[in-house]
């Protein structure tokens, strides 16, 4: 499990919550296969489910890094952010985290990593270019609030529960339709229906927790956007890195027509289409509740409210 | 177009591009009256050159079109070979529609010689309250629409939030690019 990406913008956070929704999917067809092809026991089931999840859990990172196209820097190759990393690590009283760099002219940030030590922190060359520092700043703390509050883990342990569910949704039809399982299921000429109908409530089931999971997930934003403010001591500049991450204008490229003409591969995805999959599957609570709960933190803070 | 129209191969035609060009005479009343956007009394088309003797060819007989067409409405008509290499077809005038009409003329002998795709953008200047003092709409040939260029003056900097103030209040009046990431900025236009 991933951590999931900040704000709203077309290409990473759609690729990253397909990449989470098809795992998912992926995940449940296996088991599916695993339970009715060898007839396996719920026993077995659920240790399938738990190696399945422990192994998500260990490779989140590479997974995330993965899906997103992030490349890890070096000190060297990317000095200012890496510093500004390691500022902000040392006011969360965290382990400096990994870096990555994604190229991308969307403003993106993403943090990965079961623990302290596995952590990477994420960001667009787009962010990095358009937000200035101390948005930047706000950024970076906000997503070093989700490693600190071990996010990772959390959404883990979540989409256990809600694959667990599923699983056990499927056992339970399956056993009160037959009186437990292996059995004489292949003699029984009702097999196919009460398999479709077995498998349309799994899929229900999962896709109802997966939207259970987007709402945890929503709260953990609120948190992080907390802990930004916190650690940065000025909510205001993560307010606007989030208004600027968010506008129309994150769209509009910098880039000259002269410039671009003639490079047709700039043009291979229609945005479009891009953009409806973020509307669709948009993870993050909307702009202005998170807005507003900053505001509310600033004025806790008793820092100047615009 | 619909599912079916993709599922039988129909295609839909555009709007003619003219109409679309033209929307921009118009719309010149709105922007003028209500958001005090004056024309420069300019408009120019730029478009990339061809070393092919029928490219040379056709910009010699537009040379000539287009001198004809400056006697007629006392337009002046200057070239220009812009830092990247694009060739500019210059239009002062005083009477907008004019200019309008003249570009369209432009564009429409390129395409007649089959050059249509060497059509880069026509962009017309408008006179207003903004840093660098002038904003510019960018009319790109190939989709038919038009989109807001305001730029700032600082190097390659534009004012994206005044640019959809504008799109959003011209956008009954002009056919403008619904795509954002294709609203390219034409930075220091000979204009």
């Amino acid at each position: 499990m991933k951590r999931k990406a900040y704000g709203r913008d077309a290409g990473l956070t759609a690729r990253m919550l397909l990449t989470s929704f098809l795992l998912g999917l992926l995940y449940v067809g296996f088991a599916l296969v695993l339970f009715y092809v060898f007839n396996a026991g719920l026993v077995l089931m659920v240790v399938i489910v738990v190696g399945l999840a422990i192994f998500q859990y260990y490779t989140s990172d590479k997974l995330a890094l993965a899906a997103s196209g992030a490349k890890i820097v070096s000190p060297e190759e990317a000095p200012q952010l890496h510093a500004m990393v390691e500022r902000l690590a040392a006011m969360a009283e965290l382990q400096k985290p990994r870096v990555a760099i994604v190229d991308t002219p969307m403003p993106n940030a993403f943090a990965t990593g079961r623990n302290q030590k596995h952590a990477v922190v994420a960001v667009t060359t787009g962010l990095w270019d358009r937000l200035d520092e101390r948005e930047i700043e706000g950024v970076l703390a906000h997503e070093l609030t989700h490693i600190a509050n071990r996010d990772v883990l959390v959404m883990t342990i979540a989409s256990f529960f809600a694959t667990l569910a599923a699983l056990l949704t499927r056992w339970g039809l399956y056993a009160g339709m037959f009186g437990g399982f292996g059995g004489s299921r292949d003699n029984n000429n009702n097999s196919v229906p009460v398999w479709l109908i077995v498998i349309a409530v799994s899929f229900v089931t999962y896709v109802l927790s997966w939207v259970l999971i987007r709402t945890i997930s929503r709260y953990r934003e609120y948190a992080a956007d907390r802990g930004s403010a916190l650690i940065t001591g000025a909510p205001e500049y993560l307010m606007s890195a989030l208004q600027k991450i968010s506008s129309q204008m994150t769209l509009i490229p910098q880039r000259d027509l002269r410039e671009v003409e003639g490079m047709s591969a700039f043009f291979i995805i229609p945005p479009s289409v891009k953009g409806s999959i973020s509307e669709l599957f948009m993870d993050h609570p909307p702009l202005e509740k998170r807005l507003a709960a900053l505001e509310q933190i600033a004025r806790e803070m008793g820092r100047p409210v615009s | 177009m619909g599912v079916r129209d993709v599922l039988f191969g129909r295609k839909k035609l555009k709007d003619p591009a003219r109409e679309r060009l033209f929307a921009m005479s118009t719309a010149r009343i709105t922007l003028e009256s209500e958001l005090d956007l004056k024309p420069a009394g300019a408009a120019g088309v730029c478009f990339k050159s061809l070393s092919a003797g029928e490219f040379v060819r056709a910009e010699n007989d537009l040379q000539a079109l287009l001198d004809g067409v400056a006697s007629q409405s006392g337009s002046k008509v200057e070239r220009h070979t812009d830092d990247m290499g694009f060739e500019w077809i210059v239009l002062r005038d005083g009477d907008f529609e004019d200019l309008v009409a003249t570009v369209h003329t432009v564009a429409q002998e390129f395409q007649d010689r089959g050059f249509g795709s060497q059509l880069l953008a026509a962009i017309f200047p408008f006179n207003g309250k903004f840093k660098e003092g002038r904003m510019y709409w960018i009319y790109g040939f190939k989709r038919g629409a038009f989109w807001p260029f305001v730029p700032t003056g600082e190097d390659q900097q534009r004012d994206n939030a005044e640019e959809l103030e504008l799109k959003a209040k011209l956008e009954q009046e002009l056919p403008i690019e619904p795509d954002l990431t294709r609203w390219f900025g034409l930075f220091n236009a000979p204009l």
